[in-house]
């Protein structure tokens, strides 16, 4: 069979995060229920309550100004474009995957993170400027431990393209144990955790205001801006996903050709990485408590030593 | 920078690393019974260190020594640690004069000129990487931090054991072949250290009926 | 010679043993004994080493060590005849023979460690000698159970060991060096490592010897690792400070001058020199400062001890062979002096109840032999004529003015001279100033109160007035064997055999 265009290759990254990523939002909701022992919601819940979401009206604050309504809309079409430039389905670069590099996809993200704290900020309302600011305050502490992460593995390949890096890893059985690798990788995964508002820094569960961080900034938006925010928040989680199994840990399993049956066995992969993922932070969840809003700094610091060792390990003796 | 090490010295890296990791938890651990738990897992790693080693570089003589090591450090040592906090009553001890985070970029700082002053010394061993030199280098300066911050006689004497702990794998690194007599009577010093840090400790328990030293201000100038 | 090995590391062993079944007054005959056997086992040492150097099993003395194993034996039996007179003036209690069994078992214990340390043959082997010191000590200084002890006893033994620790690392990068060229499995004696010195890697061995002077000279009182000394000289029973002072001091000093030896011929003398005088500068300079200003005659005589560590470092980094039989002689001389000192504070401790300088005044009149003896063993450590450390300090000084070294030579003398000022203002008020009108000439007089006058004890006198003839032996006429000793010692040191 013949391999599929590239472009059309480009298309179907995107479409399958576009598509999948409310899925793997709603497996994760339901084993985070099965492990403390309830059914659960079920798998496709998310896919409902955005439907529903879309056929509401949209509620506007009176001092709310143009932001308020563009800004689902910038955060979603910037986490939309990020997968443009990471490895999603393919080993090989795609037509517009040069178009930056893995700091060009931290600033993507970053960007629509902003847009989504200026929207909150924008409002006036007291809960979600608390959730904004807070999500502004935690996320610069987390900056620098993505941005070591990025300096080990730019190190490490001597490059920062993503394709490369995850090249590098599977190339020997060795990359993968050394120090600075796994510390990387443990990095960044505490750096995800803060990220995507997961135990131990902010509670999925609940709705208590006084606690939210990144789900605090969109409490003032309803409808299908909301509904916007939700697909947004959900396909950023996929996507950093992605970066952790695709670059860093397990970046086998991507189409090496663009046949379409190899393709389709890339989504697979890609989802069942993306589920097992979700299936450790499920268990992280059952198993920690939230930390004090304070005690986040501890967390950060932890996250932050595990990227500073990774980069001194590399630095001495090579490994 | 992009050759790979080879598995072995990456996965005996990753476990110096580990030590390191430990010795910044002890940093943070505020409870006296979990600082006794993490020391007694740094010395298990650096017990397991030494297995590794002695099966890879097949040194028969390393066996004996994490064997004894074990017994004394993971084993001995904790309890006789344990038994003193038990009669003590005291849990907590505060996390140290600067709070957390503060102490963790501060032992970052001195981690780094730990590291990148070994770094400088090109000192290669057969046995173990360079990483794993510099690692124990930073694992003793951070040893320093911790007991220069703490004010509990039971955090100050954990973090002197565990300065011994970045000690030996150094030891590791670069004196694998030293007499295992050398080796054995190292690890009893240590022992009797410690059962003269357990006396003094209680000595001191006994007259000021706390395990704090921050009243330990008389003697001055 | 053999024998006389053997015999110094085993009796002191075999004493501390005895000590735990015998009577109090049994076990201070021991003691006695038993210092007394170690000093003359000492000196039989002394004149054949210069040639040849006796060794069995992993023992080993060559000149170097037997200097140092003369002032611990010196201060062990001093301080046993010494210990006699001051625990018998204790006030007595109940707790008397449970404390003299647990002083005495420590004590000789503690001099067996120190004994031991000089003549091991190894650089392991030393560092255990020296951690073993450390512990018993420890528990020395908190055997009179005040809070002042505990306090200093806890600082003592973290800071000492912290120190050990890093000697510890020293010791694994030295055997690292040695292993280049004497394969692994040699076990860093001292033979093979000083016969290879020369061709050793440089780094290992810079590193190593940093780390051994930063370690070691914890335990040496060399500033700024000096903490724990004031307070643990201070609060230990007075017989434990004159060891520490005069003994221990000077065994953690040898374990730097061994690793001197071996840097001094693989990087050359500019290096090591360098971090001696840097150190023993700061030592100096903060001691003397320290020696200005101080309430309390142990601590007092405690930065003394810092002072004296100083110059110690300060006359090793000149270098010559003149000013390396100075340091050699000043251990011993410093040994007597400090030693002496310490009884005759004991003594007025005993005779006032106080540490306080402010508050003993007039001790020439009530104890007079103390007073005369204490105020001369001050003096004698402020390097006046013709005690031992005058003769030794000189021979310092002229040694680096001969090499060169001009400016810390007179910087060394300008703070000894301060350090002078600030001693004998204290010993002078204290045996010479009257009491103030009105109160009592010394405390403790008074209606109910136990008449004090006279000398607490006669075997406290005799100790010092052993210490002081020392001191003059040393400094007027030292024995041709002694001098023999001492410049064989300092050519070992500096690079010459």
């Amino acid at each position: 069979m013949n391999p599929l265009p590239d472009p059309a290759v480009q298309v179907l990254q995107v479409a399958t995060v576009f598509v999948f990523a409310p899925g793997i939002s709603g497996v994760i909701a339901t084993v985070e229920a099965r492990v403390q022992g309830r059914r659960g919601p079920r798998v496709l819940q998310p896919y409902y309550d955005l439907g529903k979401l879309y056929r509401k009206e949209t509620l506007v604050p009176e001092n709310a100004s143009w932001v308020f309504l563009a800004a689902p809309l910038v955060a979603f079409v910037g986490y939309l474009s990020v997968p443009l430039l990471i490895p999603v389905l393919t080993t090989y670069g795609l037509p517009l995957g040069y178009q930056g590099d893995i700091l060009g996809g931290g600033f993507l993200l970053t960007l629509a993170g902003f847009v989504t704290a200026l929207a909150g900020a924008d409002t006036g309302a007291p809960y979600a400027q608390l959730g904004s600011s807070r999500a502004m305050t935690f996320g610069a502490l987390v900056e620098p431990t993505i941005l070591f992460v990025v300096f080990t593995v730019a190190a490490i390949t001597a490059t920062d393209l993503p394709y490369h890096e995850a090249a590098t890893v599977r190339s020997a059985a060795g990359q993968i144990v050394r120090p600075a690798h796994l510390l990387a990788a443990a990095a960044l995964f505490m750096a995800i955790l803060a990220d995507t508002g997961r135990i131990p820094v902010e509670t999925h569960a609940s709705t208590l205001e006084f606690g939210m961080i990144d789900e605090g900034r969109t409490l003032e938006h309803s409808g299908p801006a909301l509904a916007l925010f939700r697909h947004a928040s959900a396909i950023k989680q996929l996507v950093l996903y992605t970066i952790l199994a695709n670059v860093f840990l397990v970046p086998w399993g991507l189409s090496s050709s663009g046949r379409p049956a190899s393709v389709a066995l890339a989504i697979g992969t890609l989802l069942a990485k993306a589920i097992g993922i979700g299936c450790v932070v499920a268990v992280i969840d059952d198993s920690f408590a939230k930390l004090r809003l304070y005690k986040i700094t501890e967390f950060c610091a932890a996250a932050f030593v595990l990227s500073v060792l990774a980069v001194f390990t590399l630095f001495l003796g090579g490994s | 920078m992009g050759t790979a090490p080879g598995a072995f010295a990456g996965a005996a890296s990753t476990v110096a690393a580990l030590v390191l990791l430990i010795e910044f938890a002890m940093l943070r651990a505020p409870m006296l019974r979990s600082q006794i738990r993490l020391y007694a897992v740094q010395s298990f790693v650096v017990s397991a260190l030494a297995g590794i080693v002695a099966h890879d570089r097949r040194i028969g003589e390393l066996y004996v020594l994490a064997v004894l090591s074990f017994l004394l450090k993971v084993v001995a040592v904790p309890l006789v640690v344990s038994r003193l906090l038990r009669d003590a009553d005291t849990e907590i001890a505060g996390t140290g004069a600067f709070g957390v985070a503060s102490e963790f970029l501060i032992a970052i700082v001195v981690a780094a000129f730990g590291f990148f002053a070994v770094g400088t010394l090109h000192i290669s061993s057969a046995v173990l990487p360079r990483s794993a030199l510099a690692l124990a280098a930073a694992v003793v300066l951070v040893a320093f931090v911790l007991i220069i911050v703490r004010s509990d006689v039971i955090s100050q004497a954990v973090g002197f054991f565990s300065l011994e702990n970045g000690v030996s794998l150094a030891s590791l690194v670069v004196a694998a072949g030293l007499p295992l007599i050398l080796e054995v009577a190292f690890l009893f010093d240590l022992l009797v250290a410690v059962v003269v840090f357990g006396i003094l400790m209680r000595v001191h328990h006994g007259r000021s009926a706390t395990l704090s030293t921050a009243g330990l201000t008389r003697l001055r100038g | 010679m053999r024998a006389v090995l053997i015999l110094l590391v085993t009796g002191p062993l075999l004493a501390a043993l005895a000590c735990l079944r015998l009577p109090p007054r049994r076990a201070q005959a021991v003691t006695i004994v038993s210092g007394a056997a170690s000093l003359l086992g000492a000196l039989a040492l002394v004149p054949g080493v210069d040639r040849h150097t006796p060794a069995v099993g992993f023992l080993r003395a060559d000149a170097l060590s037997v200097v140092f194993v003369l002032a611990t034996a010196f201060c062990y039996a001093t301080t046993a005849v010494h210990s006699v007179g001051y625990l018998r003036s204790e006030q007595g209690t109940a707790e008397a023979p449970r404390y003299a069994r647990r002083f005495y078992v420590g004590l000789n214990l503690f001099c067996w460690a120190m004994l031991a340390a000089p003549l091991v043959n190894g650089l392991a082997l030393l560092w255990i000698a020296i951690e073993v010191t450390t512990v018993i000590s420890a528990l020395l200084v908190a055997i009179d159970d005040t809070e002042g002890a505990t306090e200093a006893s806890w600082k003592y033994v973290l800071i000492a060991s912290v120190g050990l620790g890093i000697a510890l690392l020293a010791t694994i990068f030295m055997y690292y060096a040695g292993s280049q060229l004497l394969g692994g499995g040699y076990d860093l004696a001292f033979g093979p490592l000083v016969r290879v010195a020369h061709a050793l890697p440089a780094q290992p061995v810079r590193l190593a010897y940093v780390l051994a002077v930063v370690g070691f000279g914890t335990k040496a009182g060399l500033v700024p690792m000096h903490t724990w000394l004031p307070d643990a000289h201070a609060e230990a029973p007075t017989p434990v400070s004159a060891l520490l002072s005069g003994a221990l001091l000077a065994d953690s000093f040898y374990a730097v001058l061994r690793y001197h030896q071996v840097a001094v011929r693989t990087l050359g003398p500019a290096f090591p020199d360098a971090v001696l005088l840097a150190f023993g500068l700061a030592s100096l300079v903060l001691a003397a400062l320290y020696v200005l200003d101080q309430r309390d005659i142990k601590r007092l005589l405690a930065y003394s001890s810092v002072e004296h560590m100083g110059i110690l470092a300060i006359g090793v980094s000149f270098g010559t062979p003149v000013a390396l039989a100075g340091v050699l002689l000043q251990v011993l001389a410093h040994a007597a002096a400090k030693a002496t000192a310490f009884f005759g504070a004991g003594a007025l401790l005993r005779g006032y109840g106080t540490k306080d300088i402010e508050e003993i005044h007039a001790a020439a009149d009530r104890m007079p032999v103390t007073g005369v003896l204490f105020v001369t063993a001050v003096l004698a450590l402020s390097a006046l004529p013709p005690f031992g450390i005058f003769r030794s300090e000189f021979q310092i000084v002229s040694g680096g003015l001969a090499a060169g070294h001009d400016a810390p030579a007179a910087v060394l003398v300008a703070l000894v001279t301060v350090a002078f000022l600030g001693l004998s203002l204290a010993a002078t008020r204290m045996v010479l100033q009257p009491g103030p009108a009105g109160e009592p000439a010394w405390p403790g007089d008074g209606p109910g109160s136990p008449a004090r006058r006279g000398e607490p004890s006669w075997w406290m006198v005799t100790a010092m007035a052993v210490g002081i003839g020392a001191l003059l032996v040393l400094g007027v006429h030292p024995p041709g064997a002694l001098t023999r000793l001492l410049h064989t010692a300092a050519l070992a040191l500096g690079g010459g055999t």
